[in-house]
């Protein structure tokens, strides 16, 4: 473990918060750290750029991270997992939180002469970060209150798939097994590309608290998994 | 020539020496099924009667020379786990380990596992509260336990000991309570410091250390129990390349378990197994022939 100051604290929402580093973190983007809040515990987090996580308050650890301050210390281990793997015409579809690799990907991809299309849904317009950042994005809302009123699977069932040469999701669970069964449909899980998370203790393929129904950890073959590895129930 | 890695442990037949140490990969079947492929046998993660939580993350962390962990004995109930291992695919030997803080508590388990080949009883975790290493240091207590649960199954029962305890005496009381082997070492006592938040690491500031910083260690625990003990020894601690193996066989191990060596490559199992052969067919042996031969004169 390897401490490092908070930069800065950006709040997207009363939830949503991007925890930037002092310093970069050489990484890959769907790479993910080790991070221990002080007082509290370490969870594991993507990156959301070299220098930043971006977390959503669900518990008493990511409340607490949310609320930190510039200045304070954090412990880091990592980078830990298998990135997603670059191409030149992407499609990017994300979820919720599952936004946080996903941007760190997107800037990636852009700064290669990428051709990138961001699909993203939430829940509603509030939910949705970062809208203005993207080069090329269409948005779902389960209200209807920014873009298509439905979710991001409908949203992507309306789009010809075959002109990207890769597919990277992440998302809430019931979403990505939406995408998995769509893309199998299509034909197109060998190039649809996926970011699980799951509950980790030890973050380097030890403990066996992250393993797949097909035994794979999701802390070392993933986070990062091609549509064809995953088991039927992920 | 013969380069046979097959080894007898108590009666079980091992496809080769190397073991998956309790702890690691050990709580979810479809881990174990995969690291069945390639390994003589898997050691479950230690289970008790009721689930424990155990501590709180960071648990495990990584250092320049091995693991340091406090997990704390997380693991479901006896029952939930039996479920688990239900679908166990039987491509290797399958050792369920033990984890209780008395006589009763132990003799409960093996029923649960109708699925077991064998059971390993933790007398030796260095972080759990009147659990392990409290009671493994205890020879009437460890001659209790093993006499019980003993008395529940006929399968072999071998007993995980620590360096925490005179382990030359605790091995003797082992043979004398007819457990079927012993395992030597479980990770041994420490801890580690951030010096930028000037904290321990560990949320339960100690744990134990595995790896390769135990190694030497570990061998000469092999050693000493080899010289006072005709029960078969399982060597544990360290071992990482298919030379410590070499070495703890030599030393006087039937077999060897593998844990935080996991965190170098996923197929260490296949590498190892596949570097013993070459090894042994050098030297036209199999690797039971090799077992104890470093105490020759």
């Amino acid at each position: 473990m390897f401490c490092v100051r908070i930069d800065d604290v950006i709040r997207h929402n009363e939830r949503v918060a991007t925890i930037k580093f002092e310093r970069k973190i050489p990484s890959f983007p769907g790479q993910f750290l080790m991070v221990n809040v002080f007082g509290y515990e370490e969870i594991p987090l993507s990156l959301s750029s070299p220098n930043s996580v971006t977390v959503k308050a669900v518990g008493e650890t990511t409340e607490a991270l949310v609320n930190s301050k510039p200045k304070d210390l954090i412990g880091l281990r990592g980078p830990f997992g298998r990135p997603f793997t670059p191409s030149d015409k992407a499609l990017i579809v994300a979820g919720g939180i599952g936004i946080a690799p996903l941007k760190f990907l997107h800037d990636y991809l852009i700064d290669r002469g990428a051709e990138v299309l961001v699909v993203f849904g939430a829940r509603t317009a509030k939910d949705l970060i970062w809208v203005d950042e993207f080069e090329n994005a269409i948005f779902a809302t389960d209200d209807g209150s920014e873009g298509f009123r439905g979710n991001v699977v409908e949203l992507v069932k309306s789009i010809d798939l075959s002109k990207f040469e890769r597919i990277y999701c992440c998302g809430p669970k019931p979403m990505l097994r939406g995408l998995f069964e769509l893309f199998k449909a299509k034909n197109v899980l060998d190039k649809a590309e996926f970011s699980l998370e799951n509950y980790m203790r030890c973050g380097i393929g030890l403990c066996g608290s992250c393993v797949l129904e097909n035994g794979a950890r999701v802390c070392v073959e993933g986070p990062v998994f091609r549509g064809i590895e995953l088991p039927k129930e992920f | 020539m013969s380069a046979s890695l097959e080894v007898e442990l108590a009666g079980l037949k091992l496809r080769n020496p190397l073991m998956l140490a309790s702890g690691i990969l050990g709580s979810k079947v479809s881990s174990l099924n995969r690291i069945a492929r390639h390994a003589g046998a898997v050691v479950t993660k230690s289970v008790g009667l009721n689930a424990r939580e155990g501590y709180k993350n960071p648990c495990v962390v990584n250092w320049r020379c091995g693991i340091l962990n406090a997990v704390g004995l997380a693991s479901p109930s006896a029952e939930d786990f039996a479920k688990e291992l239900s679908k166990f695919e039987k491509n290797c030997v399958l050792v369920v380990s033990l984890y209780g803080s008395k006589p009763e508590d132990f003799e409960k388990l093996p029923e649960h596992f109708p699925m077991a080949d064998a059971f390993e009883l933790n007398l030796s975790c260095p972080h759990a509260e009147k659990l392990g290493l409290e009671i493994g240091r205890d020879p009437d207590l460890v001659k209790e336990i093993i006499r019980a649960v003993k008395s529940k199954t006929d399968k072999p029962v071998f007993a995980k000991l620590s360096f925490h305890m005179n382990i030359v005496e605790i091995g003797k009381v082992c043979e004398e309570a007819k457990a079927d082997g012993v395992v030597a070492i479980n990770t041994v006592k420490g801890m580690a410091i951030d010096i930028v938040s000037r904290r321990p690491i560990l949320s339960n500031v100690s744990g134990g250390v595995s790896g390769e910083a135990i190694k030497p260690i570990a061998l000469k625990c092999v050693w000493d129990l080899f010289e006072e003990i005709s029960i078969p020894i399982i060597g544990c601690g360290g071992i990482t390349s298919w030379k410590d193996v070499v070495e703890f066989v030599l030393a006087g191990a039937t077999a060897v378990q593998i844990g935080s060596a996991l965190f170098y490559s996923g197929h260490i199992f296949k590498s190892i197994e596949e570097s013993l052969k070459s090894y042994l067919r050098i030297y036209g042996e199999n690797i039971s022939d090799l077992i104890g031969q470093a105490h020759k004169v």
